[in-house]
């Protein structure tokens, strides 16, 4: 865990070194954006990812969706949905994002999804929600894959959330109203079906033009200064 | 894999709006990729006046203000609307800047696709691709082409009928259904074998069947009914009975239902209908000897409007429909007034004023009238004027027309004047205009001669025609007020509804819509100097006087023909529920079609205001 103390580029450039030929080393190949780069001007990927539980080393991955943020736009003909083929049954977790065995059993290999969203996110900044779920169940997958660390560049718009509800002395935000839907509302954004990746990464997606549009102001607003 | 839900929720959102409501749903699904999600905060502007625009704009969320270049707001958009077509058909710069009005988001279709997408897809072409003005057009034939041609091949037999059939059982006497007849004052009786129609018996019957042939009137109805008469289905139209009755030459028709008798239709019933025609009520009208008479057959204008309004007249056609039947009223109440207090002492002309005048009268009117008298006048000749105009006015009032608020009628002696003080009028407003008089005086330059000595009315118009083009002053006080009345152009999002008293949340079509039309034209009329006073006339002349583009002069006069279409259908459901007949329209019962065409038209109406406030600047006065 020692490249956490470094930057993500340099966290990038280690990487790249100790990795094993493959989707992971062509993505640690291209250079992370400079931090004073303005957000209006970079690549960014809204990534979601559907899981059986919270914790990468017992749960497993079973859907992934994304949308490409390009300068401000997010461009649906990048728009991706991928059913995985979990080892094990999907089980209770079916409830929230309404996956059955049966709809995970056509699935490809999660070797096979991680490829196409290591590609989608070369040269770009990783977008979530609660990012941590995101980049932990990535880190883990590329660990065993491939056996190097996933360094990644993130915004997450929870944490921008945050930032923005917190009050003048600091105090934490209500329970509840960091949730996507719920931050959302805030800036009267449609009200989508949630829980289907692909329409999760888009939710994420649209709520970071609008906190990115309320913290900008009239001035510049940098990589540095949303970057978790 | 692709899950098969993926952009759902965009192509369902896209599915529910014009024009994307008429694409195929293969090319619905495929839709959303070829688009972006953009985000703007309230106030930043998304297209902006004379840049270049490459993209359509499909609002997802929030709202948008769109400005022309002169900074007047020409229309409002909401949550499924479409910006940005103007550009992509008729080429950039853009001549319009669209603001967010609160934070949007946006899905936008770049040009390309958008070329692609119109050229496959010509419903979706014709939307965009035409301009307002044809949008309009095909606004006002789609309203009128919604029905078919005439009332009569219309309506429906069950429409027709007004009460409960009467009925008599089988065993009762020729005299028991004789009194039946009489207590519901009924032509025709039904005979009944418990729940089915066994047979009918007429008035003519009874003559012909019992008192001719001397039957007596004790023995049972059914020896002289007429068995298994025939009859009609509740779902047939008027006229295939009317077609049944004339040809079987019977004129009592028992309608069934599910075998079961739901009424009598009678040839008188088919006549009525036919009666609703307004050549029958001018005819009418002629006819009657005093003003109670008058007022029976003018109460069937409202039925009239009805009718037209079914059979899809223009509202112009309407207009002019209603006008000549108010005419005939006045015409009338006016020759009886003066049969009882003798002929004029001097020649006199009595004229209309306002939307009669134009030929342009809807429902609900009130009464706008005035009388030029002979300059030959003696004070004590303008007596038997006072009482002609207390008459007619009385008279208009039973039959049907208020009196008018603003007191603008005859029986004002400020408005019954010889020919020289009325020149005297006109020439103090034209030459010393003072705002408030001007805005009161503005129904006067709408006048058209009704009755009397013919020389009068053509005196006094051609020299207000002569002076008006140079009266500056006066014609920018008559600008200003025309573009004073601001046509309601949010009022989808509640935002200029009437907000008080009995129209609470509705639209007043006539005040915002149709009178601004009116008063533009107007101001055009008078600046040329045409003696034309209907609106559509004098758009017309304001573009043969180079005043307004051929197309611009084209879209204002589909607006006003949309707006008043649609407050007279307004106008007529009203008629048809029973209820009293206003101006005050309803949002909530207008399709999104509508809406979409009355925002379009508002929008014409608010650009050719600005065009007027930019050529008679306020500055000057």
């Amino acid at each position: 865990m020692a490249w956490f103390r470094r930057t993500p580029e340099q966290a990038r450039q280690r990487a790249a070194q100790v990795c094993r030929e493959g989707p992971l080393a062509a993505y640690l190949s291209v250079p992370f954006a400079d931090p004073a780069t303005d957000v209006d001007d970079l690549e960014l990927l809204a990534l979601d990812v559907e899981t059986t539980g919270l914790q990468p080393g017992r749960d497993h991955v079973v859907a992934v969706g994304f949308v490409p943020v390009v300068r401000g736009r997010i461009e649906l003909a990048g728009a991706r949905s991928i059913l995985v083929a979990a080892p094990v049954d999907v089980g209770q977790s079916a409830t929230v994002h309404r996956l059955t065995d049966d709809v995970v059993a056509g699935g490809v290999p999660l070797a096979e999804a991680l490829a196409e969203v290591l590609a989608a996110l070369r040269g770009r900044v990783l977008l979530a929600h609660f990012a941590r779920i995101e980049v932990g169940f990535i880190e883990r997958a590329c660990a065993q894959l491939w056996g190097a660390p996933f360094p990644a560049q993130v915004v997450d718009t929870l944490d921008l959330q945050r930032r923005l509800t917190a009050g003048a002395f600091g105090q934490e935000p209500a329970p509840g109203s960091l949730r996507l839907w719920t931050a959302r509302e805030r800036y009267r954004l449609p009200i989508y079906r949630a829980h289907e990746p692909l329409i999760d990464a888009l939710s994420c997606a649209e709520l970071c033009l609008a906190q990115v549009a309320e913290m900008r102001g009239e001035g510049d607003l940098t990589l540095k200064q949303v970057l978790a | 894999m692709a899950l098969d839900v993926e952009l759902a929720e965009i192509r369902d959102f896209l599915a529910r709006h014009a024009p994307f409501d008429t694409l195929p749903p293969d090319v619905l699904a495929e839709l959303p990729r070829r688009m972006t999600v953009e985000y703007y905060r309230r106030g930043r502007t998304i297209i902006t006046r004379s840049k270049d625009n490459h993209s359509l704009f499909v609002l997802r969320s929030g709202a948008v203000d769109i400005h022309d270049d002169q900074g007047t707001l020409v229309d409002r958009g909401e949550a499924g609307d479409v910006f940005g077509s103007i550009t992509l058909v008729l080429g950039n710069p853009s001549t319009f800047d669209v603001t967010a009005i609160e934070d949007c988001l946006v899905y936008v279709l770049p040009e390309a696709e958008f070329r692609a997408l119109t050229a496959a897809h010509p419903d979706v072409a014709h939307f965009f691709d035409e301009q307002r003005a044809h949008r309009m057009r095909g606004a006002v034939a789609k309203l009128q082409d919604s029905g078919s041609t005439s009332a009569m091949l219309k309506t429906g037999v069950r429409d027709l009928i007004k009460r409960a059939p009467i009925t008599t059982t089988q065993d009762a006497s020729i005299a028991q259904a004789a009194r039946t007849m009489k207590e519901h004052g009924a032509s025709s009786l039904l005979v009944m074998d418990g729940e089915q129609l066994a047979g009918i018996v007429t008035d003519r019957d009874l003559r012909n069947r019992v008192l001719a042939v001397g039957v007596s009137p004790e023995r049972p109805v059914r020896e002289v009914m007429t068995a298994g008469p025939v009859v009609g289905d509740a779902d047939a139209l008027a006229f295939e009975v009317l077609l049944e009755m004339v040809g079987r030459n019977i004129h009592h028709l028992p309608i069934l239902e599910h075998d079961l008798p739901i009424g009598v239709v009678t040839t008188t019933d088919l006549m009525r209908m036919v009666q609703a025609s307004p050549v029958y009520v001018v005819g009418d009208i002629q006819k009657q000897s005093d003003v109670e008479g008058v007022a029976t057959v003018s109460a069937r204008l409202p039925a009239v409007v009805e009718a037209l309004v079914g059979q899809d007249a223009s509202a112009d056609d309407i207009g002019r429909v209603v006008t000549a039947i108010g005419d005939a009223v006045e015409r009338r109440l006016i020759t009886l007034a003066e049969a009882e207090l003798g002929g004029p002492p001097v020649p006199y002309t009595w004229v209309a004023l306002g939307s009669r005048a134009r030929l342009e009268q809807a429902l609900a009117a009130d009464q706008d009238n005035a009388i030029i008298i002979s300059d030959e006048a003696t004070d004590a000749d303008l007596a038997w004027f006072e009482e002609l105009a207390r008459r007619v006015s009385a008279g208009l009032v039973e039959c049907g027309y208020p009196t008018c608020p603003g007191d603008v009628m005859a029986t004002n002696p400020r408005w019954r004047l010889r020919l020289q003080d009325w020149r005297q009028e006109f020439a103090t407003w034209l030459t010393q205009p003072v705002p408030d008089a001007i805005l009161q005086a503005s129904i006067f330059f709408d006048m058209r001669p009704v009755h009397g000595d013919s020389g009068l009315f053509p005196e006094l118009h051609h020299g207000i025609l002569a002076r008006a083009p140079q009266s500056r002053l006066f014609l920018a006080h008559l600008a200003k007020a025309a573009t004073l009345n601001e046509p309601p152009l949010g009022f989808f999002r509640g935002f200029v509804l009437a907000k008080e008293g009995d129209h609470a949340a509705t639209l007043d079509i006539k005040r915002g819509g149709i009178g601004a039309v009116v008063e533009l034209a107007r101001v055009h009329a008078l600046a040329l100097g045409s003696p034309a006073v209907h609106t559509a006339t004098r758009i017309q002349a304001a573009i043969a006087g180079g005043i307004m583009s051929e197309e611009k002069g084209a879209d204002l006069t589909d607006a006003l023909e949309f707006i008043s279409y649609v407050r007279l259908r307004h106008q007529a459901a009203q008629v048809r529920e029973g209820r009293p007949v206003d101006n005050h329209v309803n949002p909530d019962q207008l399709s999104s079609f509508d809406k979409r065409h009355l925002r379009e038209a508002f929008a014409i109406v608010r650009s050719a205001q600005s065009a007027m406030a930019s050529r008679y600047p306020t500055t000057f006065m």
